[in-house]
């Protein structure tokens, strides 16, 4: 299973800075990691959507949603490399982080084949974006699978988990998708 | 504070950081933030914040855990000003 989440650091909140932001979000350890960092609005998002992307794989395996951060703890091995654990579970991340945005893909399986595409549109409605994103995807399912694209589809699940279908038979590949601001990205494995 | 007003409060809150505005105009107690309000998660950190300010309490990690709904919002507003 994998997750994905992107993050704008342009349109990205600014709300870290308001007090008690930093305790619903990060433990100690990882704030520590924020504030010796050079470049604390970058390390606050990587960290974020190291987290984020595992719990997507999370919702994935168990079903289950909820909403606190500090459950996930990140350890970060290098610049671009970390693991998330959530409970006694573990996930590996690999992140990009430019000027720009902060992107991170999560797998349960440290070696499972990803492939991975950020694009930048002109900031616009959510469901605008959201249709551009799904028919990126699609898209390059098509290409890779060798399937028509028009027999291919995007549902989303009650947990609201994205499927790809081919037709109404669900296509045992798991993808994710991501927005914020500029950026949207998918993963499909 | 009956619950109407509870959710008009909850609903002026939110407001700056909705994207789905049809969710938003028919928003009730079975609202989710994040899958029909499409809050993004980082901003419902915001979210939060906002309502320990308007409500004047603190919402502790494990109890944030669910609020991920209007009504599990309602349910833990309603729990910390009781334990006033």
């Amino acid at each position: 299973m994998i997750g994905n989440d992107i993050v704008d650091l342009k349109y990205s909140s600014t709300g870290w800075v308001r007090p008690r932001f930093l305790d619903k979000v990060f433990t100690l350890k990882e704030q520590a990691l924020i504030f010796s960092s050079e470049h604390q609005h970058q390390t606050v998002w990587l960290l974020w959507s190291m987290k984020e992307a595992a719990y997507k794989i999370h919702v994935r395996q168990f079903g289950e949603r909820f909403f606190n951060p500090t459950r996930l703890v990140c350890d970060l091995i290098s610049k671009e490399k970390g693991l998330v654990r959530i409970d006694d579970n573990c996930y590996f991340t690999e992140s990009t982080v430019t000027e720009d945005y902060v992107y991170t893909v999560a797998k349960q399986d440290q070696n499972q084949e990803v492939c991975t595409s950020i694009f930048e549109t002109k900031k616009e409605e959510y469901t605008i974006q959201s249709n551009v994103l799904k028919q990126q995807l699609l898209k390059s399912i098509s290409q890779i699978e060798k399937i028509d694209r028009d027999v291919l589809s995007i549902k989303k699940t009650d947990l609201g988990i994205p499927e790809v279908f081919v037709n109404s038979v669900k296509l045992p590949k798991p993808i994710s998708l991501t927005h914020c601001g500029r950026f949207s990205g998918f993963a499909y494995a | 504070m009956t619950k109407d007003q509870l959710i008009a409060k909850l609903k002026t809150i939110v407001q700056p950081y909705i994207q789905d505005e049809d969710a938003f105009n028919n928003l009730s107690e079975e609202t989710d933030f994040i899958n029909d309000l499409k809050i993004n998660s980082a901003n419902l950190v915001d979210v939060i914040l906002d309502v320990e300010d308007e409500f004047d309490i603190r919402i502790e990690n494990d109890d944030m855990e669910k609020m991920i709904s209007v009504r599990a919002a309602m349910d833990v507003v309603n729990e910390k000003l009781a334990a006033k």
